[in-house]
Parts: C-alpha cells; structure tokens; sequence
C-alpha cells in the first residue's frame, strides 16, 4: 500500500529530485506495484507443478492430504500449496543474499564510514543497474547500499506473512509474490557485490583478471593449510591482510571451496580455488587442512565432526552458523590459539581480524604435527577398506540422489580398480549418504582419494561488472539478433552427469558467438575440462563481454551484472529510462534482448530465488534434471498458446503466431537436449530477419548435432523466408513447405505493454 | 491383477510422501491387459533407452517391440531421437520429458497422432528421479490419464509399476515375458 507518507519518504530516500532521470513509476515498489506485470507474465506462461511431496504439515490442523484434488482443512488446494512452497524457498534464498549484503555493507560502513564513495571505475558509469530500475536510486555511498538493503527488508516482512496459514490462497498471486523476493534478491545480489569490490578493492572495469588456480590436487599441503568454505570473503579476506602483513603471503597456502574462493581470489590471485559445493565434503574428509574456516551459506552442517576427525581446528565466522559453539570473538587472541591448539576447541569469531589471527596462527602451529593425517589414502588402503563390498546390496546405489552406481564402483574399488569410482567421484555431490547407508561400513568419500584424479586446471578470477563500452559495442547486435545470445550459467553443482558438461555447454555456445558468462560454481566446473593442449575454456577464450567470448562475472552475487547487463542494453544502447521504470525495461528484456540463464547443478534455495528473480526480468531459465525438484517451472502452450502482443509503432493487437521467449523455466533431461534448448530460449520476437537467420543456424547446427535432424519445431519460428539461413536454405523450404508453414508478421517494436493494465504508457516503449 | 501398492521404490529419492502410491505389476500379463485396455496410448522414451543395456541388448530394443506391437504412439525425448533414426525408426513426436508431462496434462491438447487425449501413457527410460516428479504432476493434474511406469527401479507417483528389479536377469525377463504376451493377445 503507498501512503502520502510513504511516498514522501520514498522520494526523499532516492533522492527524488535529482535530476539524472525523471522518477518512473514504481519507485520501491510494493507487493501490489508489479503484480499485474507478473499476472499477465504467468498468462502466456503457466505455472507447471510437479509435487515432491503430497501432504501439507504446515500448522496443527494438518497433516493433509492433498492428492489430486483435496484440499487442506485451510482451504488450500495443492496448486497453490507448491506455490506457497516456492514463496518460502524464495525468500530462503532473498534472505541468504540480503542477510550477506547487510553484514558486509554495515561491516565497511563501520569501517569507512557510511558516505564512503562507491566507485566502478571508468569503465562502469552505470553503476547499479538493477537498484536504478527497482528502487530508482543512483548509488553514490555505502549508504545508498544500505538504503537498498532496508527496501529488501521492509519488503520481506510482508512476503513471509503471505506464507502463513489463512493468508494468500491463490497458486498466481503466490507466483507473483516469489517473483517479487526473486527481484528483491536481485536488488540485495547486487548491494552485495558492489560493496564488496568498492570496499575490497575487488577487479572492476577490467576484463583480464588473472588466471588462478584451481582443483583438488592445487593444494600444496606440504605448507600451513587453511581452507575457508562459504559465500562472505570478509574473515578469508583479512586472513589474506593478516598473512600479508606479517610476510607469511605464500608461504601459508589458502584455498578455497565454494564461493568464498571466488571472493578471496578477487581480492588476492595467489589464494586457489579447491573446487565447487560438490566436492566440500570429498576434501574435508582428506584431511589436508590444518585449519577449517566456515563463513555462511550452503556449508555443511558437520564441519566440526569432520575437522575433530582429521585432527584439524575449526573456526565459524558466521552468526547464521554457530554450530553451538563458544563465541569467543571478545577473548583475546592468545587465549582462543592456546585452547584452539591444546584443548582442540572449536570457535565461533565474530571479528573478522582476530578470527584472522587466530586461524593463520593455528595452522602455523597445526602443520608440522599433522603431516600424517594430511596423507591421502594409497589404492591398496582404498582398496583393503573396500574389500567387505560384493557389490550386491545396492545399499548405497539406492540412497544416491545422484543415482550413482556406487555399488559396483566401490566392489572393484575393492579389486585394485579404480575406474569406475573415479567416474563416479566426477559425478558425486559429496552428500555422504551412501557411506552412512554401507552396512559395511565402507568409508566410500575416503576411498575417493584413490580414485580422484589430481588435475589442476586455470580459472579466471570474477571480473565483476560489464562495462558500459562493451554495452555500446554488443547492444546494437544483440536487439537486432546478430549475436545470437547472452548466456550465464549459474548456480550450483548438483550435476546431473559430468561435472565438466557445463564446460561443454559453455563452448558449443561460445563457439557459435554466443556470448557466455559464468558464475559460482558453475564457473568452477567449467574450467574442469581441458583440451587436447591443456587448455581450459578461460585459457582459450577472450574474458571480454563480446561475441564468442567467455567471462566469469565471479561469485552467486555477481550473477546481478549479467542481469545488470540486460537493464543496460535497455537503458545505454536504446536509451531507455530505467529509474523506477521496472515494467518498461523488463518488456524491453523480453523482447529484445536475447539473453538465458541457465542452471545445470540447481540445489539451493538461492538459485531458485536467483532463477525467479530473472523471470520477472523477462529472462527465461533452463534448469538441469535436479531443477524438477525445485517443483515448480514456467511453461507456455507452445504453438497452441496465444501469441498476441503490441506493435508499438502502430499500436495495434498482433497475433505474431510465434512462441518466443518459448519457457521461462523448463527442465532439460541431458546436455543435449538443454544445448537445442538454450538456444531457442535465445529467439526474440524483435530479432530483425539477419539475425534470426543467425539464430536459426546455431539451433539448426546444435539440433543436427544432437539430434540428427532439422528440428521438429522450425516452423515456429521461421516467420517469412528471409528468416532462413542460406547453408540450410534448401532442407529447410522444403521441409516447411511439407509440413505446411504459413509466414508470420515480423515487429519492429514487438511489446506486451499495452496488453494488461499498467502505469506504463505504450509511448514509453518507443525511443 | 495388481494387489500391492508401492511402498519402497529402488531410488530413495522417489519415496512416496502422500497416500495414493502405485498399483505394482507384478505379472507382466497384467501390464499387457492395462495397454490392451488403452484406446489411445503413447510411450514415452526417456534418454536411458540408448544407454541402458539389458544383457546383452539395449533397453530401447524392449521398448520398441512393445510400441510396435500395438501401434503405439512414441515421443521420442532428451536426445534419443537421434538413436531410434539410427535403428530406422521415425518417433511420431519430439519433446523433453518436461514439455510431454505438460502437453499430458491438458485434456485438450490433440495428442501426438492428433487423435484427442492419451488415456494410457507408458514411461521407460526416463531419468528415474524426473520421471517420478513427471508422475507426480500427472497424478494430481491429469485425472483424464493413467499412467504406467515400465522402469525396473519403480515408481510410486505412477498409477502402475512394474516392481523393483534390482537383477538385470529378472528385468529382461519381464520385458520379454511382456512382448511374449503382447504377441499371443489382443487390444480389448
Ligand atoms: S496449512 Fe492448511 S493444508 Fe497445511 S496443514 Fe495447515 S490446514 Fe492443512
Ligand atoms: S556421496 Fe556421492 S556417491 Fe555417495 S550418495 Fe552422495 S552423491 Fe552418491
Ligand atoms: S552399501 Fe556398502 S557393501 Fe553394499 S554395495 Fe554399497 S558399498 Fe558395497
């Protein structure tokens, strides 16, 4: 609801009368703000449920029962149950992300002061697009973040309280409220990141960060080894102050699991990178840390049980995880390192200098006694350990959410074979529940040390923001479709094959200039595969936001700069005002802006939220297998849907009989089929005839590729026959022509404003 | 015909957590009569059909005997098109598993051979923890179909599963008794 007085104070926060663009009209917008947006988005893409559960168990009067089409004593049916479900997930992962960006933004403004000026550098003059467009306010402080943070917040206390029994009841208007915590976690995404680089000094407005290390095998053990797991550099940053500062720079080996790794090497390219989530669990076990540092998000909650079993010390930094241990950040250093080193006591440090202190300490300590356990396990141990297995029970291959074949890898395992289990280690997320399952007791994680393979490869390290001169250069080809998408792969690493798929993906796609970017540990595993010379797509491919090019914009929260990118397609290129103007830059995205994201390992509540986030954007999704158990996806009708949308020049109704953008979120099985499908998703209906034939060649080449055929659905999308790419020119005529294609209307301003009712006029829309 | 329902399938991560859970087949006779039954089935192919050995075949070999002995209608999905051209067979249609589930569950969609709705609905390959999330919104979203999981690692979402499996000798022997019996009856 606005208010006179909250207006007011919305114009005073965004500095209103500054002059730098006129106010749109969705300053900080509510709940209700952007809900018809949202409702005439779900229109042409419906929610698609997939239950993981059929009960509710919400509040007292349950258990119910929801199956088919029961209710709940509440009312609720099972539609809307999965939706309310999202919400909550969503607002898991808003409040992951914006929890992150309160604490590193209050921690530098106690730091620098609250008007510490943020600065992008001279490549970056838009500076925070995504808090331009949502909140309407040009970023020039800490405060400023801050101000971003507090919208989120205010915002969040109504969201949660639609999820409470007898509160919201409609499965569309749920939608519509996950989408907004999907757009608040954009807003809290980029807070995040952009006071990490202007308060870390993070790379900005350069493309050619330096090549760091990563792998498993990187670590050279042999020094003091600390490990830092988690998303928040602030502690893993000052342990890089604290070992620069007393010469130890080199000489104690940092690595990290995660995105705090990426974070820590933007701060300092001499830290490495272990490896992604998937494998936390495969290199706790190995005992090669002296000393294990937890911040926050997606960290395993037996940490301190597997530090105590290596024999390495243990210290969370993170108020969201203490793991009910002794907060000691008030106790002076020395006595934290003695008991640490004496009494092998775990602590929680809440400040980030000491918590630096005493890890660096500790592990200088720790490494001369713990090269015994820093041994890996030899193939005659891995394979004695594995002797009791025949391989028969299957107990561990059932409990696999990876569906594994655990049981016949670790049976040869047992044998003296390792190949197989090395197979599996590349496939395994590390959850540890075919070990807790072996009525052998086998431990399965450990035996991996056999198998795994030692490879090291090159990452570059997050370049953060895309410049405004790159915007200039790739704008005019990316709306007119001539570079034919804007792709990033996101997320996690709960793969449904191969961990280096995405690295597959990642060139088939940079390969066919698309232009590709990465992030978290997606970014990760894509630098797991190397060419016949050795090299790794980061090695091979130019980090410049461009044509056949790939870039690692850094961490989960620099995933806001390749959304951020989109907003300044629209806002630099067609110069487009974006302050508070969320509608009209997102029907800007979804029609013309040829971008996809995609998420091949989805797991957590984070990149559900990140995924929603992106819809709204008018950015449509493509999840990996495990993305189904998120329950809930965006799909059209396809060639029966309605089609209709505005022509902005004439102002009239179009039936443009084309399904483009054809899903918002969609479920792919294999590689393939996501390869075919990130590149249709890529289709815009304002793609001028040249640049749909560019388009349609990727989809044709990829789908002959995959599938060994024209695809079965190219006559959705070939609109009059200048739309056909001339190496395919003759198959494809006469294939269309069997199956009888008719021409379709091509728009020159393609729009849904002006279909559903909204503040935004359709003369907006033309610039 | 089927007396028990299922309660524990193969993959944990399929366990049921509600109270309609599958009828299991144990007979593959009465697998037949269910598709005898079907006015309009179609047969799904998930992407394991062309990596999965039974013995010394490829399970896409099973599934296509069983398609072609009642003329039924195959969506070819993930990249398993590209296989069944190989073998010299043309899927009548091709969808990720996703995008069928979704196409299923409207009544009003014309099927993939343009006849209506698909009554019965057969699912063999498809990635065992997808193809039950693909079940579970057929079972709450599509009362107009049934459908009949012939997967040997179960599955509880589905209306009809074959039982758990676990040695690839009694799977081959359940697909074989299936075409078998296909052969020696008749669509009802
Ligand atoms: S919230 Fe509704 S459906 Fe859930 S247990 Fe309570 S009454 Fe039942
Ligand atoms: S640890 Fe790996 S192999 Fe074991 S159950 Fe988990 S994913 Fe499967
Ligand atoms: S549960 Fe243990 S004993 Fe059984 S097959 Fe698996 S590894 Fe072997």
């Amino acid at each position: 609801m606005h208010s006179k007085i909250r207006d007011a104070e919305i114009r005073a926060l965004i500095r209103a009368d500054d002059p730098w663009e006129p106010v749109g009209p969705t300053p900080m917008p509510t709940l209700m703000d952007l809900r018809n947006w949202d409702l005439r988005l779900l229109s042409t893409y419906e929610p698609f449920y997939a239950p993981f559960c059929d009960l509710c168990c919400l509040c007292t009067y349950g258990k119910c029962d929801l199956t088919e089409d029961r209710k709940g004593a509440c009312g609720i049916d099972m539609a809307s149950q999965q939706a309310r479900w999202i919400l909550i997930c969503c607002l898991m992962g808003t409040a992951a992300h914006g929890a992150h960006g309160r604490h590193m933004i209050d921690y530098l403004i106690e730091k620098y002061g609250e008007d510490f000026p943020i600065n992008l550098g001279t490549q970056v003059n838009v500076e925070a697009p995504i808090i331009r467009t949502v909140l309407g306010v040009k970023v020039e402080t800490l405060r400023d973040l801050r101000t971003a943070i507090e919208y989120v917040e205010r915002e969040f206390i109504h969201l949660v309280s639609a999820t409470h029994t007898g509160q919201e009841g409609n499965y569309l208007d749920f939608e519509s409220k996950a989408f907004h915590a999907g757009m608040l976690d954009h807003v809290a995404l980029e807070a995040a990141d952009i006071a990490q680089i202007a308060g870390f000094g993070y790379p900005t407005s350069v493309a050619d960060t330096p090549l760091v290390d990563l792998g498993w095998g990187i670590m050279d053990s042999t020094k003091p080894t600390i490990v830092v797991v988690g998303h928040n550099a602030v502690t893993a940053n000052a342990i890089i102050d604290y070992l620069r500062e007393h010469d130890l720079y080199g000489k104690v080996e940092v690595g990290g699991i995660c995105c705090t790794s990426h974070d820590v090497t933007r701060y300092a390219s001499g830290a490495k990178v272990i490896g992604p989530l998937s494998q936390q669990r495969f290199f706790l076990k190995t005992g090669l840390a002296d000393v294990v540092v937890t911040d926050e998000q997606c960290v395993l909650l037996d940490i301190p049980q597997m530090a105590k079993e290596t024999g390495a010390a243990m210290i969370a930094c993170s108020d969201k995880i203490s793991y009910g241990l002794e907060n000691a950040s008030e106790r002076p250093a020395d006595e934290i390192v003695r008991e640490v080193l004496e009494e092998q006591k775990q602590f929680l440090i809440l400040d980030p200098q000491k918590a630096a202190e005493v890890v660096v300490r500790a592990a200088l300590e720790l490494a001369p006694k713990r090269s015994a356990q820093k041994q890996l396990l030899t193939e005659a141990e891995a394979a004695a350990l594995a002797a009791k297995c025949r391989g028969t029970c299957e107990l561990c291959n059932r409990t696999c959410n990876s569906l594994l074949p655990v049981a016949a890898a670790v049976h040869q395992a047992g044998q003296g074979n390792f190949t197989k289990l090395g197979e599996v280690f590349r496939r395994c997320h590390g959850c540890g529940r075919c070990e807790q399952e072996c009525i052998n007791q086998i431990p399965i994680l450990r035996l991996m040390q056999a198998a795994a393979a030692r490879d090291t490869f090159k990452m570059r390290s997050g370049r953060g923001p895309i410049h405004d001169v790159e915007i200039r250069k790739v704008g005019s080809p990316i709306v007119l479709g001539t570079i034919p998408g804007v792709v990033l792969f996101a997320g996690c690493s709960n793969f449904p094959q191969d961990i280096d798929d995405v690295a597959w993906l990642a060139e088939e796609l940079a390969r066919r200039k698309y232009i590709v970017n990465l992030s978290g540990c997606a970014a990760m595993a894509a630098a797991m595969k190397k060419d016949d010379e050795g090299r790794t797509i980061y090695e091979k491919y130019i980090p410049e936001f461009d044509a056949g090019c790939i870039v690692n914009v850094g961490s989960c929260v620099a995933n806001c700069h390749v959304v951020g990118a989109a907003i300044k397609i629209a806002n630099i290129f067609a110069t487009l005002p974006n302050r508070a103007n969320y509608e009209l830059i997102s029907d800007y995205i979804l029609n013309r802006v040829g971008a996809c994201g995609v998420v091949w390992g989805p797991y957590s509540q984070k990149a559900l939220c990140i995924g929603t986030g992106a819809v709204r954007w008018g950015i449509p999704i493509v999840l990996g297998p495990h993305g189904s158990k998120y329950r809930r996806l965006y799909m059209s009708k396809k060639e029966m849907g309605d089609w209709t949308v505005m022509d902005g020049r004439t102002k009239q109704l179009v039936d443009t009989g084309e399904p483009t953008p054809e899903h918002m979120m969609v479920v792919t099985e294999s590689k393939e089929r996501a390869l075919v499908t990130i590149i249709k998703q890529c289709f815009r209906r304002n793609d001028t005839p040249p640049g749909r034939a560019i388009k349609l060649n990727s989809y044709i080449s990829a789908y002959k590729q995959v599938m060994g055929t024209l695809p079965d659905d190219l006559q959705n999308f070939v609109r009059t026959d200048k739309d056909i790419p001339i190496v395919y020119k003759r198959e494809v005529v006469a294939y269309l022509k069997e199956v009888g294609w008719q021409p379709k209307p091509v728009l020159s301003l393609p729009t849904i404003i002006g279909t559903y009712e909204t503040k935004v006029p359709i003369e907006a829309t033309i610039k | 015909m089927a007396s028990e329902t299922m309660v524990m399938p193969y993959y944990k991560v399929n366990v049921l957590t509600g109270s309609k859970a599958a009828k299991v087949i144990d007979v593959p006779a009465d697998g037949v009569a269910i598709i005898n039954k079907a006015k309009n089935p179609l047969y799904v192919f998930g992407e394991e059909v062309i990596a999965t050995p039974v013995g010394d075949r490829l399970l896409i070999d099973f599934a296509l005997e069983i398609a072609k002995s009642r003329d039924i209608a195959i969506c070819a999905t993930a990249h398993v098109k590209k296989k069944m051209l190989e073998l010299g067979v043309k899927p009548d249609s091709v969808y990720d598993i996703i995008e069928i589930v979704h196409f299923l569950k409207m009544k009003e969609w014309s099927g993939v051979r343009g006849k209506g709705f698909h009554d019965l609905v057969l699912f063999t390959g498809v990635r065992c923890d997808l193809a039950e999330r693909g079940l579970a919104t057929l079972k709450h979203f599509a009362p107009h179909l049934k459908t009949f999981a012939i997967c040997r690692r179960s599955h509880p979402n589905a209306d009809f599963a074959v039982p758990v499996l676990v040695k690839v000798d009694k799977w081959r022997e359940y697909l074989e008794d299936m075409i078998r019996t296909l052969g020696a009856t008749k669509p009802a």
